[in-house]
């Protein structure tokens, strides 16, 4: 079989330790924490209130917008009041449901029932999806109902399941490949009906050839769907690289997969939407490495949303004497802070290593070792060094950067890999693009003004 | 202080000092200090032979530039009130090839003034490892040159006789009077160029003169290819004139090899370079000047261009070896054009930087007046490396070309 890659990227050592470590649940926690913001675009709004009893399954947060996402209660309980907790997405504050379980763990009316999602019309998948708060689980956590609706004028005919897992140390992806490959292959099945189309991929790479025998069993038999392997590199597994490593198609620069016909999902996701759609079960768990040097029992665990991480902390032997904190891979993963943390949708390894990386920032040498792996073909030698430009006090660095494709830039950190100088160029590259906004943000606030302005005067002259 | 720790274990174990930094969390192994102690691991065999074969005196000089250069190094960064980094290699690099394009014979001064020039001028001055245009060794070396043109004179360099005795055995022909020959025996490019350029003749009648004197150079440069010149086993084991660290072809290009296969020095500058260079040597005739003198007086003058590939096909292969391996061309192909700061960034970049160094290397060798081009050549080069970035960065990814 041809094994569909990418140019560029890196062969990071894979740790894979916890791959045979099959997915335990750990016990339930007596008090769960659920951040509302969940997803990328606008968090949720709480619709309980302290005192408040809740069942597994039930709603306790509506979107806020389309490019929101429902929250569910991940147990049964009391709700014990409205908290501002650390986001491990963003460092800051933020609102949270905390639910004192009552040990019943029991659903919702109206959840966990079978149901025939054969018989639904794609828009009433989109609605379930959407009322099931499902979210991207390899990380991004893009709402899914609106990932399933293509704009209008573009024709899906190519569905990718994401079962790349790229990033090293991660796991919970291949177990759930192992262990659930039904409900991979029924999520598929069900975003083939709501996007309608033709054909389905599952792609994985070429170091799990286990889940790659699974699926083609799970697969065997079903309609336009296959197991598409894939050359075991990172980013293999980010979404325009691997729309190009399976179809051969190039997203377009600031594009959508969708402008090519295709749309990506990871396989925790798919299996979500089976359970959704075809179990009536809304999203209140999922699957997470739990891993790094350490953690004395590594493993792959499926927990509640909102469980704190320091339950799975004992259930992994995690010593206390930790230096890094990564919630995610060691590649795109964000280091934390605090270890008061929860489980969130998108958290897919939470990762504890005794002896921090360094951090250090050398001047480049020019070796152009990013400019040959940067899956983006971008410069980022050249980028960063417009970085530290603009620390510099040289404003239009920003401007630069834009020509030479700053936002083209996926953060995947290949370039930062690679570099012998051990340069931080993710950081500075997202501090480009955070100036950018800035930029934009100023420019708007600009022209608000002087349309006030203008309506102010004429206001003025009006009889 | 054991019953503070106790009392403060106990109650709430102190929340754990968590180190933040931005992704990716993982690096690979390689890093400027290893990158560096890797071409100087390279290099060390060559230093070794050049001891072999120019005496004590090639010490000397390697050891007197590499410790100028990394005390010029740290010192300046110390004033500069930036972190030391004089241990990370690079100014040991730029020590040892700065002492690699001097002969044996120069003076002690002179390694100690190119490595000064080199570090404190050429890298930073423009504000270290990093930033700098030039190849910092190149510019030591092209300062020296016109500061002490002596002590680098090519016509006055050493050539062996016998095992490693060194031994001056130079003779210029510019006082020469009219109607003799004359002929350097220098290094095997001077040679060479002299053979074509110094052919002199005188008598009444000067169109004779003039076709024996053309007669004469390309007797001399038939001469030279068939014998005259060292033989090409030593041209590549080292056994010639030369400056120490550039004549030991052998030990340069394995050390060069083992750069490439780890990816530190990218092949298409030294494919690209030596590969223009060859098309040149081949394609481009050796320009002789005929020239019948009366006295002072110049009587008549002619032009004759010899293609050698064509004049003498069977001695075409060692014509090219000869211009290969003589001078500093695989010193400054292999090591000095792929010095990572001061060459492209892309490989169609590094490709366009290799030939045009090959093309300038050639037509300086050939025509110009000066018989050492390498360096000139590269230095060149490394002015239009931003140029060449600029218009040879890849296609960005959804980008139409």
């Amino acid at each position: 079989m041809r094994k569909a890659t990418f140019p560029g990227g890196v062969h990071p050592p894979a740790d894979k330790w916890t791959a045979d470590a099959a997915i335990e649940t750990p016990p339930l926690p007596p008090r769960l924490v659920v951040p509302m913001a969940q997803n990328l675009g606008a968090p949720s709004k709480p619709i309980v209130a302290k005192g408040d009893k809740v069942k597994r399954g039930q709603t306790i947060g509506k979107p806020d917008g389309f490019v929101s996402a429902y929250l569910h209660a991940p147990t049964s309980g009391t709700v014990a009041g409205i908290e501002k907790v650390v986001d491990a997405a963003t460092g800051r504050q933020a609102d949270a449901v905390a639910i004192e379980a009552d040990s019943e763990d029991a659903w919702a009316d109206g959840t966990n029932q079978p149901r025939d999602w054969r018989a639904l019309k794609p828009d009433e998948i989109r609605q379930a999806v959407a009322e099931a708060g499902i979210v991207g689980m390899g990380g991004a956590t893009f709402p899914t109902h609106v990932k399933l609706t293509p704009p209008p004028g573009k024709t899906i005919d190519t569905l990718i399941i994401n079962g790349a897992e790229c990033e090293p140390y991660l796991t919970c992806d291949y177990r759930l490949m192992l262990e659930r490959p039904a409900d991979i292959v029924a999520g598929l099945a069900i975003c083939l009906a709501a996007t309608g189309a033709k054909r389905g991929l599952v792609a994985i790479e070429d170091n799990k050839p286990e889940a790659v025998r699974t699926l083609q069993e799970a697969l065997r038999g079903a309609d336009g769907a296959a197991v598409q392997v894939l050359e075991t590199k990172y980013p293999q597994g980010a979404e325009k690289q691997l729309i190009l490593a399976c179809l051969g198609r190039e997203v377009p620069s600031g594009g959508l997969p969708s402008d090519v016909g295709v749309i990506v999902q990871n396989v925790g996701t798919a299996a979500a939407i089976a359970e959704a759609l075809a179990q009536r079960r809304p999203m209140t768990e999922r699957i997470l490495t739990v891993s790094g040097d350490a953690a004395a029992r590594p493993g792959n665990f499926c927990c509640r949303i909102g469980t704190p991480i320091q339950a799975l902390f004992e259930k992994a032997g995690v010593a206390a004497d930790f230096e890094e904190l990564i919630f995610g891979g060691p590649m795109m993963g964000k280091d934390q802070f605090t270890a008061d943390l929860y489980v969130k949708k998108g958290t897919s390894g939470i990762l504890v290593f005794r002896r921090a990386a360094a951090y250090d920032n050398g001047p480049c040498i020019r070796c152009g070792a990013c400019v040959r792996h940067c899956p983006s073909y971008l410069n980022p030698s050249r980028l960063s060094i417009l970085g530290e430009s603009f620390l510099d006090g040289n404003l239009a660095a920003v401007d630069d950067a834009m020509n030479i494709g700053l936002m083209d830039c996926i953060l995947c950190g290949t370039c930062a890999y690679v570099c012998p100088a051990r340069r931080r160029m993710v950081h500075l590259i997202e501090m480009l693009r955070g100036e950018r906004r800035k930029a934009l943000e100023r420019k708007r606030e600009k022209q608000r003004e002087q349309q006030a302005h203008l309506k102010r005067e004429v206001e003025k002259v009006k009889p | 202080m054991s019953a503070q720790a106790t009392t403060a274990a106990k109650p709430e174990p102190a929340a754990p000092m968590l180190i933040v930094g931005h992704w990716p969390h993982l690096r690979g192994k390689d890093s400027t200090a290893r990158i560096m102690w890797s071409v100087v691991a390279c290099l060390v065999p060559v230093v070794l032979a050049s001891g072999w074969f120019f005496g004590i005196r090639a010490y000397l000089h390697v050891g007197l530039a590499v410790s100028t250069a990394v005390l010029v190094e740290a010192l300046i960064q110390r004033l500069r009130k930036v972190p030391v980094t004089a241990a990370d290699g690079s100014a040991v690099v730029t020590g040892i090839l700065v002492a690699f394009c001097l002969p044996a014979q120069a003076g002690w001064y002179v390694p100690m003034v190119a490595s000064f020039i080199a570090i404190a001028i050429a890298k930073q001055c423009f504000g270290g490892l990093g930033c700098n245009i030039w190849n910092p060794a190149l510019i030591g070396r092209a300062f020296v040159q016109v500061a002490y043109p002596t002590d680098l004179n090519p016509s006055s360099y050493p050539v062996l006789t016998g095992g490693h005795v060194t031994a001056n055995v130079g003779t210029v022909g510019n006082a020469l009077p009219a109607g003799v020959q004359a002929v350097t025996s220098a290094s095997p490019l001077a040679q060479m160029k002299a053979a074509a350029q110094a052919a002199q003749a005188a008598g009444a009648d000067a169109q004779a003169a003039i076709a024996q004197a053309i007669q004469n150079a390309q007797d001399q440069i038939h001469a030279n290819l068939t014998g005259g010149l060292p033989n090409l086993g030593d041209m590549l084991l080292g056994s010639r004139g030369g400056n120490i660290g550039e004549t030991c072809a052998l030990l340069l290009i394995l050390g060069a090899v083992y750069l490439i296969a780890r990816g530190w020095v990218r092949w298409q500058i030294p494919v690209a370079y030596l590969g223009t260079f060859i098309i040149g040597v081949l394609a481009l005739p050796i320009h002789i000047v005929a020239e019948a003198t009366q006295g002072t007086t110049l009587t008549a003058s002619q032009d004759q261009y010899l293609w050698v590939a064509s004049w003498a096909p069977d001695l075409a292969w060692k014509y090219v070896a000869y211009h290969l391996l003589s001078g500093g061309l695989i010193l400054g192909s292999l090591y000095m054009a792929t010095d990572m700061v001061t060459s492209p960034l892309t490989n169609r970049g590094m490709l366009i930087f290799g030939a045009g160094c090959g093309v300038l290397t050639i037509l300086i060798r050939l025509y110009g007046g000066y018989p050492e081009a390498v360096c000139y050549s590269i230095l060149l080069m490394n002015t239009t490396v931003a140029l060449i970035d600029r218009y040879t960065q890849p296609r960005i990814f959804g980008h139409q070309k």
